[in-house]
C-alpha cells in the first residue's frame, strides 16, 4: 500500500511539474510566425471614365513571410455609398471574397476582430485562410462609381497572425477609419 | 431433411456472433464519426471551408453509415429470437437521429453557409450518437454478463465500446462550452462564464466515469484505464494536434497526459478501498485542463483575455493561461471526479445501465 502511494504520488507530482513548469517554460519562448503582406500590383482598366460606366481594378497580393493563418486584401471605396456598385469579377482566393456595406461590423487596429468598428463606407475583403508563404492571389472588380470628380480607392493587405510591422502592406501613407494604412489609387469620372 | 435449418444451440451461437457484429459495427461507426467531428472542429478553425462536401464530414456520415448498418443488424437480429432489449432500442434511436441529422445539416449548410459547433442538426448529430454508443455499449456489456454472470467485458470490447461514449459525449460538452456558434445568422454560443463552467464540471466528470467504468468492466485488471485514456489521448492527437503544424511541437506536452491515466489505474487495479477508487476519480478529473488541449484554451480565453486566437497562436495562449488556471480548476475538477467515480459504482455495480 506503501508502494502504491509513493508511485502515485511521484507519477502526480511529475505530471504538475511537466504542466505547470517544464512544457510552460518551452514552449512560451515559441515565437509567433512572422508573415509578410505585400501587394505585388494594383492595375485599373482605365484613368478616366465617364460617369454610369464602370472599370476594373485588379490586386494581386502574395505573402513573402511565413505561413499566415489568415491574410486579407482590401480594397476600399470612400466615393460610394453602396457595396451593389462594386461586382467581383474574378478571384482565386482560397474563401469567397466578402462585399462590406456602409455600418457593417468590421475589424480595425490589425486585431483582426477583437475591435469591431462599424464601416464608413464599402469596400471588399478578400482572403485566404490559411495563406501559405509564397502564394499569390489576386482579385478583379468591377465598379461603378456613383459621382462625377476624383475617384479614390483604398487598398492594402494584413496578415494574420499580426505579429510584426511588415505584417500589414502599405508600411506608411494615410490611415483609414480603421486605423490601418492604405495606398491610395484613383481614376477621374468625367460628365457623360 | 432441411440441411439448411440450424439447432437452438448454433441458433444461440449465430445470434450471440451477429449481435457482438452489430454492437463493434455501431462503436466503430460512433468513432469514426466522432473522430470526423473533431476534425470538422480544426478544419473550421484553420481552413474555413465553405461547402458541406468536405473530408471531415465524409469520414463523419461514413461513420454514421456504418451505425446504420450496425443497427439494422441488431434489430433484425432481435426480431428474430423475438425480443428487443433496451440497449438495442437505445441504438436504434440513436441511429434514427443520425438519419434524420444528415439531410438536416446539408438543408442547415445550404440555407445559412458556414455553421457553428452548436446548431440544431449538429445536437440532433451528436445526441444520436451517443445514444448509439452507449446503447452498444450497454449491449456489449449485457451479453457479456451473461457469460461473466457480473458486469464485464473484454479489453477490446471495453476500448472499442467506451472510446466512442467518451468522444460523442466530449463533443457534446464542447458545444455547450466553446466559442465556435456565433455565425452570420446566429448567435448560439454559450456565456463565456457558462462556458467554463460546464468545461471544468462536465468533462472531469466523464473523464472519471469512464475510467472508472472501464476498470470495473475489465475486472480491476491493470493496464485497462491506461488504455483507455491512451486510446483517447492518441484520438485526440491524431484530430486536434496533428492537422495544425503550429502545435507539432506540443506533442510530448499533449504525450503527459498519459501519466495521470497510469497512475489512477494503479489505484483502481491494486487496492481495493472505494477511498482510493474516488482518489483515481479525482486523479483523472485534474487532468481534464490538459486532456482537452488544445480546443479547451478557446473556452478559458473567452473569460480571461477574449483576443483573437490564430491556430498558429493557440498554444503561446494556452501556455501564457496554463500557470493560472490549472490552481483555479483543480479542487472542483478533483470533486467533479469523485462524484465521476461514485456515479460509475452505481451505474455499472448496481448494473441499472441495462
Amino acid at each position: 500500500m506503501i508502494l502504491l502511494a509513493v508511485v502515485v504520488a511521484t507519477a502526480l507530482l511529475l505530471y504538475l511539474t511537466l504542466s505547470l513548469n517544464v512544457f510552460p517554460q518551452m514552449y512560451q519562448s515559441i515565437e509567433p510566425r512572422r508573415p509578410e503582406a505585400v501587394i505585388t500590383d494594383v492595375s485599373l482598366s482605365t484613368p478616366v471614365i465617364n460617369l454610369g460606366q464602370t472599370f476594373v481594378i485588379s490586386v494581386t497580393g502574395t505573402n513573402r513571410g511565413e505561413e499566415a493563418d489568415m491574410q486579407i486584401v482590401s480594397a476600399g471605396f470612400p466615393n460610394l455609398t453602396k457595396a451593389e456598385n462594386i461586382k467581383v469579377l474574378e478571384h482565386n482566393f482560397a474563401q469567397t471574397p466578402i462585399l462590406i456595406d456602409v455600418g457593417d461590423h468590421i475589424g480595425s487596429e490589425y486585431s483582426g476582430n477583437e475591435r469591431r468598428v462599424n464601416a464608413l463606407y464599402p469596400s471588399v475583403e478578400a482572403f485566404s485562410r490559411p495563406w501559405a508563404g509564397g502564394s499569390t492571389y489576386n482579385i478583379d472588380l468591377q465598379v461603378k462609381p456613383e459621382a462625377e470628380g476624383k475617384f479614390v480607392v483604398f487598398v492594402k493587405s494584413i496578415a494574420f497572425p499580426h505579429s510584426w510591422n511588415g505584417a500589414h502592406w502599405p508600411h506608411e501613407g494615410i490611415s483609414d477609419y480603421q486605423k490601418e494604412l492604405v495606398e491610395v489609387y484613383h481614376i477621374q469620372v468625367t460628365k457623360p | 431433411m432441411n440441411y439448411f435449418s440450424q439447432s437452438p444451440a448454433q441458433d444461440i451461437i449465430s445470434s450471440s456472433s451477429r449481435f457482438l457484429a452489430g454492437y463493434v459495427l455501431v462503436s466503430l461507426g460512433v468513432l469514426l464519426a466522432a473522430g470526423g467531428g473533431s476534425w470538422d472542429i480544426n478544419n473550421h478553425l484553420m481552413n474555413k471551408p465553405e461547402t458541406f462536401f468536405a473530408p471531415p464530414h465524409a469520414v463523419l456520415y461514413s461513420g454514421a453509415g456504418a451505425v446504420v448498418t450496425g443497427a439494422i443488424i441488431l434489430f433484425r437480429t432481435s426480431r428474430h429470437i423475438g425480443k428487443i432489449i433496451r440497449p438495442i432500442k437505445l441504438v436504434v434511436a440513436g441511429m434514427l437521429m443520425l438519419v434524420v441529422a444528415g439531410p438536416i445539416d446539408f438543408v442547415w449548410h445550404s440555407a445559412y453557409g458556414l455553421d457553428g459547433l452548436l446548431s440544431p442538426p449538429h445536437f440532433v448529430l451528436v445526441s444520436g450518437m451517443i445514444a448509439s454508443s452507449v446503447g452498444a455499449l450497454a449491449g456489449m456489456v449485457y451479453h457479456g454478463s451473461m457469460a461473466f454472470r457480473e458486469p464485464r467485458l473484454s479489453s477490446p470490447l471495453i476500448l472499442i465500446g467506451m472510446l466512442p461514449v467518451w468522444l460523442a459525449t466530449s463533443g457534446m460538452v464542447d458545444m455547450f462550452s466553446l466559442p465556435f456558434s456565433h455565425t452570420g445568422y446566429f448567435d448560439f454560443d454559450p456565456h463565456p462564464v457558462l462556458g467554463v463552467a460546464v468545461a471544468t464540471l462536465a468533462f472531469p466528470f466523464l473523464m472519471s466515469l469512464v475510467a472508472c467504468s472501464s476498470s470495473t468492466l475489465a475486472g480491476r485488471r491493470f493496464g485497462m484505464v491506461s488504455a483507455v485514456g491512451g486510446a483517447f489521448i492518441a484520438t485526440n492527437m491524431l484530430t486536434s494536434i496533428v492537422p495544425n503544424d503550429a502545435l507539432l511541437a506540443t506533442i510530448p506536452f499533449y504525450a503527459a497526459n498519459f501519466i495521470p491515466f497510469i497512475a489512477a489505474d494503479a489505484l483502481l487495479s491494486f487496492s481495493r478501498s472505494r477511498i482510493l477508487g474516488y482518489a483515481a476519480g479525482a486523479i483523472i478529473g485534474i487532468a481534464f485542463f490538459t486532456l482537452y488541449y488544445p480546443l479547451i484554451t478557446y473556452t478559458f480565453d473567452k473569460v480571461l483575455e477574449q483576443k483573437t486566437i490564430w491556430p498558429s497562436l493557440i498554444a503561446l495562449r494556452y501556455f501564457q493561461m496554463i500557470g493560472t488556471v490549472l490552481p483555479l480548476v483543480t479542487v472542483p475538477a478533483a470533486a467533479l471526479g469523485i462524484l465521476g467515480a461514485v456515479a460509475s459504482d452505481k451505474l455499472i455495480l448496481k448494473n441499472k445501465a441495462l
